[in-house]
């Protein structure tokens, strides 16, 4: 049966967004992706494990509420080393951030020092991880139906045919 | 056979000059050893290996910001969703029978709407963004 769609109301959905720009992000991500680890790892699993995004509104808003934290952070203490390394990465074409050592250098030290925040190694962000998580993994994600009862045994002996295969007619 | 009274055009003795059939053009461009891309020398880009962990740097840095961005997306999708049904419900209030939100798949499990489902209600502009926004030029 078809049944109807299901949709939190919009109190539920409603969270302080992260608003910065592109730019922003990229420059911030890898302190990001080391600090806030935790509950992104927590998110990731759910959306895999769950299929659904409404069931993994929770998680997700601890990912808004601790990457919002980073970023005040980061304000409070780092502001300006911070701002100019955006600011370099944004007038770089694409991007890039082999354009902006110099800039990096600057905040990645004032984070370490004010925050104590070590800047992760290349493939550190990327490692395969385990989560350890309370939720319990969800049973039929898929919600797939039930698998159809199996054949029932034949009754009866099978002997094989007495005059040969029906298919063969070439007989003459 | 009597000596002629003409006297025949011939080559001069010695013969014709040689032709001057070469090319004199000047020398274009850079020698071959300047040429860019000639030879195995140091390129602008670096070398095969700082390539790739620059590349990594940069893919590394999306993973990091991929929770984030898809919780964003999560929520911006289903509040879209939420309207939708709202409208509908306010749209459709004199059919009778009509149920709100009906599903059309013969399943529980949730099914990724599109984007003409999203933005059906709203004014085609929101659509065209949605679609083509990040192929324009800007």
């Amino acid at each position: 049966m078809p049944g109807s769609l299901q949709v939190p109301s919009l109190e539920e959905l409603n969270v302080q967004e992260v608003s910065v720009s592109s730019a922003v992000l990229k420059a911030a991500a890898h302190h990001y992706g080391a600090q806030c680890d935790r509950p992104n790892k927590e998110f990731m699993l759910c959306r895999w494990e769950e299929k659904d995004p409404r069931r993994c509104l929770r998680e997700g808003r601890q990912v808004n509420q601790c990457a919002l934290e980073f970023f005040r952070k980061i304000k409070t203490h780092c502001a300006e080393p911070f701002t100019e390394y955006w600011t370099c990465i944004d007038y770089t074409n694409l991007q890039e951030l082999r354009r902006c050592r110099k800039q990096q250098a600057v905040f990645d030290n004032c984070v370490l020092e004010k925050l104590g925040w070590v800047r992760p190694d290349l493939g550190q962000l990327s490692k395969v991880t385990k989560v350890k998580t309370d939720r319990p993994m969800p049973e039929n994600a898929y919600h797939s139906r039930p698998r159809p009862e199996p054949n029932p045994p034949i009754e009866g002996e099978l002997k094989p045919s007495p005059f040969g295969s029906r298919l063969f007619f070439w007989s003459w | 056979m009597a000596a002629p009274k003409v006297k025949q055009d011939m080559a001069p003795p010695g013969g014709y000059g040689p032709i001057d059939y070469k090319r004199h053009l000047p020398r274009r461009g850079l020698s071959g050893g300047r040429r860019p891309g000639s030879g195995a020398g140091p390129g602008l880009g670096g070398s095969a290996g700082e390539a790739r962990r620059l590349l990594i740097e940069d893919l590394e840095a999306r993973i990091a910001l991929m929770p984030l961005l898809q919780a964003e997306s999560d929520r911006r999708t289903l509040r879209l969703l939420r309207q939708n049904l709202d409208e509908e419900a306010k749209i459709m209030k004199d059919v009778p029978g009509w149920k709100v939100g009906e599903s059309r798949f013969h399943t529980d499990r949730w099914v990724p709407p599109t984007v003409d489902e999203l933005y059906y209600l709203r004014p085609p502009s929101e659509m065209d963004n949605e679609k083509f926004g990040l192929q324009y030029y800007v």
